[in-house]
């Protein structure tokens, strides 16, 4: 298993690529993250390719950021809605570029669909079962009520195969305080050690970095997001 | 048995599931469902919960199934309901129907979507009509409309309650936004609030031989002669009047030296609010109406804050549903009576303002 800290210095070895797939429950924080993360790679002068692999609701996250992300650097792999019109909604065909995605280089943001099937999307993908860079980090949000205790969280993410790392994403969108933010931090940790996986970080906001610092309460890595690009997108 | 929820709980949430959440605290025995956006998580999240509290689902082969199992259900003495939008709604409205003519206390749970047809999954005030006035022959029935998350967990609650104490089919009316939209809101036990759940009752199946220990139950939609449905149809009509004081609500704010009332309703209204607000901060005295029984219509508060205005502009996503219902509420009262209608489109406050200043011209 590779630790949190071996990621970072992977990430910054000379031609070593980061290549992780957002997975985890409804509305738990998936694209938000995947988009924030790309984001990250892509200004410190990476190649990155952000995919939309969501099959339960095609194209409704990324597909309206994906002129915005584009301009940014980022290569969106996503429909468009003209390409797709006449489909319907349960029209999911999957963007020919989407099979062999993992082959490209650079690095490779994967944002999945939701429940403890999203993960399976990722046998769409060529090479996902020998990838050997390929982690599947779990985006948790306590305040999502399924999984907001540490029983719950175990549960799911047993249910979800292999999971490398948890993204502690705990918030209550504009009714965010730092009670949730803490509790987030201790019951996503709490969860974390009796899954034996570490968790890549705790992401808040920026208004938040002050209070919390770069390590949180637990010892864990602090992720700020640069926006929250969902409050955009299609719903 | 222990509660579902614990005291209170706060959570981030997107509205289907917020439903579901709520018809299960609500003490809902069963759910029956078709799948249909924008609706579907309400049953993807009922048959989460349904193996761990020992709950039903059921998954029939259309919408017309759906809802006269629910009947079926309800008849013997399940607190059932159901979820459903778009075409959907339009081929429920035989079972809704039966549920008026039966007095069943149905809940159902409409998420608009665009039309006509399948239109869009998306989102719309489209279904206003359909689910106020939909069925044959001038059935009863009580439409919400919510606006937020915490509105559709509460006015679940509250219909599951008003359903089965006023014997009408009762509706919870949001959309598409409303469904998938994640919103922060407070999940609670209804007993810790002091909400006593009013219990189910079973309408056949009683004990005793018919004729020798008890009579004969006629549960009935159809009737022989003219004058037998009449009696039933003065009987409903009159019990729906007697109810519709404890049952209408509304909101309003602004209203009371108010020269322009806006009016809205579900999630639109959010945005008039704010655009009344915008033009107070300017010196203009606009008010905000917002009906939140679209069945029963709020008549006496509307007629009230219309009364001494000059103009009301009625808001919606839909073509003119809502503005007819108004028009029809007013009648009489001498003022201008004008629109924003944008099909199966959101609507935002700045929207509003610029119309107001075209009416103002």
């Amino acid at each position: 298993m590779i630790s949190v800290e071996q990621s970072k210095i992977w990430e910054k070895l000379p031609g070593n690529r980061v290549v992780e797939a957002y997975v985890g429950e409804y509305a738990s924080g998936k694209s938000e993250n995947a988009v924030n993360r790309a984001l990250d790679l892509v200004e410190k002068g990476r190649k990155v390719t952000l995919v939309d692999l969501d099959t339960v609701e095609p194209c409704y996250t990324l597909r309206p950021l994906k002129g915005p992300l584009t301009e940014k650097g980022i290569d969106v792999i996503a429909w468009e809605t003209k390409q797709l019109i006449g489909l319907g909604e349960a029209g999911m065909v999957l963007h020919p570029h989407i099979p062999l995605v993992l082959r490209r280089p650079g690095d490779i943001i994967l944002d999945v669909g939701y429940g403890i099937d999203g993960p399976r999307t990722l046998n769409l993908l060529d090479g996902s079962q020998t990838s050997q860079d390929l982690r599947v980090l779990a985006v948790v949000n306590i305040a999502r009520p399924l999984t907001s205790t540490v029983e719950d969280i175990v549960e799911y993410i047993r249910g979800m195969g292999k999971v490398h790392a948890i993204i502690n994403n705990s918030h209550l969108g504009n009714d965010t305080d730092l009670e949730i933010i803490q509790e987030g931090i201790r019951i996503v940790t709490g969860a974390a050690r009796e899954l034996r996986i570490p968790v890549e970080a705790t992401v808040i906001e920026e208004k938040w970095r002050e209070l919390i610092g770069s390590v949180d309460s637990m010892g864990n890595p602090v992720r700020t997001l640069r926006k929250r690009f969902m409050v955009d997108s299609f719903w | 048995m222990a509660s579902i929820i614990e005291g209170e709980k706060r959570v981030f949430i997107t509205g289907n599931e917020v439903a579901a959440w709520a018809a299960l605290v609500a003490g809902a025995d069963i759910m029956f469902g078709y799948p249909i956006t924008p609706q579907n998580e309400i049953m993807h999240y009922w048959t989460r919960f349904a193996p761990k509290h020992d709950l039903k689902f059921l998954q029939t082969e259309d919408e017309i199934s759906t809802g006269f199992a629910t009947c079926g259900a309800i008849q013997a003495g399940l607190k059932a309901f159901t979820a459903t939008a778009g075409p959907g709604n339009v081929l429920m409205q035989e079972p809704f129907g039966m549920a008026e003519g039966m007095r069943l206390p149905m809940v159902a749970i409409i998420q608009q979507r665009g039309g006509p047809s399948s239109g869009t999954v998306i989102y719309s005030q489209q279904e206003m009509n359909l689910t106020t006035f939909g069925g044959n022959g001038e059935g009863h029935r009580i439409v919400y409309s919510t606006a937020t998350h915490q509105e559709i967990y509460d006015y679940v609650i509250k219909a599951f309650n008003v359903a089965w104490k006023y014997r009408f089919p009762t509706f919870v009316l949001g959309d598409g936004y409303q469904a998938k939209m994640r919103e922060p809101m407070v999940m609670y036990d209804p007993a810790a609030r002091g909400i006593e759940m009013v219990p189910a009752q079973k309408f056949v199946g009683f004990p005793g031989e018919i004729g020798v220990d008890r009579e004969c139950v006629n549960l009935c939609n159809i009737y022989s002669m003219e004058e037998e449905l009449y009696d039933v149809l003065e009987k409903m009509e009159s019990d729906y009047q007697k109810m519709t004081p404890e049952v209408v609500e509304y909101q309003e704010q602004f209203c009371e030296d108010a020269e322009i009332i806006i009016v809205s309703h579900g999630v639109v209204s959010r945005a008039g609010l704010d655009a009344v607000k915008c033009l107070r901060a300017r010196g203009i005295k606009a008010g905000y109406f917002r009906p939140i029984t679209l069945r029963p219509f709020p008549e006496e508060a509307i007629r009230k804050v219309a009364a001494g205005c000059k103009k009301v502009l009625v808001v919606e996503s839909a073509i003119n549903q809502l503005q007819k219902v108004v028009k029809e509420h007013l009648f009489g009262i001498p003022l201008e009576v004008h629109a924003l209608s944008r099909p199966a489109m959101g609507i935002i406050a700045d929207e509003i303002f610029a119309r107001y200043m075209e009416i103002s011209k």
